[in-house]
């Protein structure tokens, strides 16, 4: 295994994130795709300290600051949808559009 | 020496928002106001702060963060414009008494992010700070509970944003893999050695869309016009002013100061993206006829001319950027709270609600023409210095004359919808004609800006003075 094959999976990780967040329709998903995409970028830093910057610890330090903000990010994100839902009673986001012009 | 003494005002500020959270919790509601008094007298106490150092200049942590007159500055802008929104919010009705405390404590806080912001000079730290901006501001985007708006502009705000935050961790990721380092002032961070890296220019790329969807620059400001008239109405007030000025800010010093965009030849980039940006908001405003949605995309344009000293970004175009912020502050915030009031008063913020306001409230309907005239930019309000500063600067750099062009003939464009509304006010009847009153609160933001507004434009030379001071980013 060798860096390269780390940054190609993260690469093809944060594209498949993208896409999803692009195409999804349920709110659900587009939050699921967005989680992937973080993840892309906690392997590419670990990946990066790992191979390139042996003996320090900025990566990994910075690994577990992202993770516990996308755990914050998460939970306020589920509390909207659960708003929404409340409101709406729909998790589509073509059914969002009472906002619009 | 980790010169933690530095975050004094931050900590403060925190420190206030969880006190007030926690006496939410335990104060009868009769009095939940009170909190909001607390809130405005905790952001001026370190609104104090800043001013009494505002000529400081050090570093924190190594160079993790730093104090200099810049910062102070857009630290300066942040709590004016959050003072302006908790004296707003004191009588705005769809605020519950049992949450004021939390949305107290979150405008603190998300402030308090906003301060971290402007002195960021690591990524790891720009990252956080980021971060606490968008998750207050989701919250208070969603604060009408039972208001279906309100929630759907929280939730494609939040969509949205988290796409940026993603894309902008992803860029950190790129750029510490090129530099082994996430500060942005380290030598090995220094543009000349990774000039022909992808993974730098790509890192920096990403950042930058990574802000442009906090300022909404068109590619990227889907979210805007939703998340502003779906929120309440002083925070639609506090995103449009607060949250974009404080990541223009981090943008001149990443952009124009410590990277600078000419090294990484994405000059032309930012340039197309500043035109598209002015262009697209403006013609998209022509069309609209909710006034929360018109101010959003005349936000949008008004980034737009900013960008144009990012662009430039000597000292005249830092400088510019830098008086544009202060002029955007008084004006915009005065904007949104004479529309606040209006639709208090009518139940709408359809354009239809202003037909004969002159009849009704004729203080009213003056204010609201000099905020809209000087958002047009007409002397001799500070808008039109404000748009002429902005565009001596391009002038200034010959290579950029022509943004100054799109950027006046974009001027000319936005006359026509602001002085849609004023000809609303003043040459349209409306059946009701009961007069609309101004609450003490509200008043007194207007009173504060409308002067503002008038005195910039009537004497420059002070604030020039001032932005010329602060100009020099202590690096």
């Amino acid at each position: 295994m060798t860096l390269s094959h780390y940054l190609a999976l993260s690469g093809v990780l944060f594209a498949i994130g993208l896409f999803g967040v692009l195409t999804r329709r349920n709110v659900i998903g587009i939050l699921m795709s967005i989680e992937l995409m973080l993840n892309a970028a906690n392997i590419n830093f670990v990946a990066f300290n790992r191979f390139l910057y042996p003996g320090r610890y900025e990566g990994h330090l910075t690994v577990i600051f992202i993770i516990t903000l996308a755990a914050a990010e998460v939970v306020v994100g589920l509390a909207l949808v659960m708003a929404i839902y409340k409101n709406l009673k729909s998790v589509y986001v073509e059914d969002y559009n009472i906002l619009k012009g | 020496m980790t010169n933690l003494i530095l975050l004094n005002p931050e900590i403060i500020l925190a420190a206030a928002g969880l006190f007030i959270l926690l006496a939410g919790a335990f104060i009868e509601e009769a009095r939940a106001k009170l909190l909001f008094h607390l809130g405005t007298i905790s952001a001026l106490a370190v609104l104090g702060m800043i001013i009494a150092h505002a000529a400081f200049s050090a570093y924190g942590a190594g160079t993790m963060w730093i104090l200099d007159p810049g910062a102070q500055l857009f630290k300066f802008i942040i709590l004016t414009a959050t003072v302006f929104t908790l004296l707003l919010s004191v009588n705005y009705a769809a605020i519950q008494p049992r949450h004021i405390g939390t949305y107290t404590a979150l405008l603190l806080w998300a402030s308090c992010g906003m301060m971290l912001l402007s002195g960021a000079m690591d990524l790891i730290y720009l990252l956080i700070a980021l971060e606490l901006i968008s998750i207050s501001c989701f919250i208070l985007t969603g604060f009408e509970q039972k208001n279906p708006r309100s929630a759907e502009g929280a939730i494609k705000y939040f969509l949205m944003g988290g796409l940026s935050t993603a894309v902008t961790i992803y860029g950190i990721s790129l750029f510490y893999g090129a530099t082994g380092t996430t500060s942005l002032f380290s030598g090995a961070s220094a543009v000349g050695l990774h000039l022909n890296d992808p993974a730098y220019l790509m890192g920096m790329l990403f950042l930058l869309v990574g802000f442009g969807f906090k300022i909404s620059m068109v590619p990227f400001h889907f979210w805007a016009p939703d998340a502003y008239e779906g929120a309440p109405t002083p925070v639609t007030a506090y995103l449009s002013v607060a949250s974009k000025l404080a990541a223009l800010g981090a943008m001149m010093r990443i952009f124009a100061s410590v990277i600078p965009h000419q090294a990484l030849n994405i000059t032309l980039l930012i340039a197309g993206l500043a035109a598209l940006t002015m262009t697209l908001g403006n013609l998209t405003a022509l069309f609209q006829t909710n006034i929360k949605r018109l101010l959003a995309y005349s936000s949008i344009a008004q980034a737009g001319y900013m960008l144009i000293g990012l662009v430039v970004a000597d000292p005249i175009g830092r400088e510019s950027v830098f008086f544009y912020a202060l002029a955007y502050l008084v004006t915009n915030m005065g904007a949104f709270a004479v529309a606040m009031i209006v639709a208090g008063r009518t139940g709408s913020y359809e354009l239809e609600a202003y037909d004969g306001l002159a009849r009704r409230s004729l203080g009213l309907s003056i204010v609201m023409v000099m905020f809209l005239l000087s958002l047009a930019g007409i002397p001799p309000l500070v808008g039109f210095i404000a748009k002429f500063y902005v565009f001596a600067s391009a002038v200034n750099s010959h290579q950029f004359l022509w943004l100054a062009v799109l950027g006046v003939v974009n001027s000319v464009v936005s006359v026509y919808y602001y002085m849609n509304i004023a000809r609303r006010m003043f040459f349209l009847e409306s059946r009701d004609t009961s007069p609309v009153e101004t609450d003490i609160y509200t008043a007194c933001v207007i009173g504060i800006t409308s002067a503002a507004t008038l005195f910039m434009g009537l004497l420059p030379e002070t604030f020039m003075r001032l932005v010329k001071d602060c100009v020099s980013f202590h690096l």
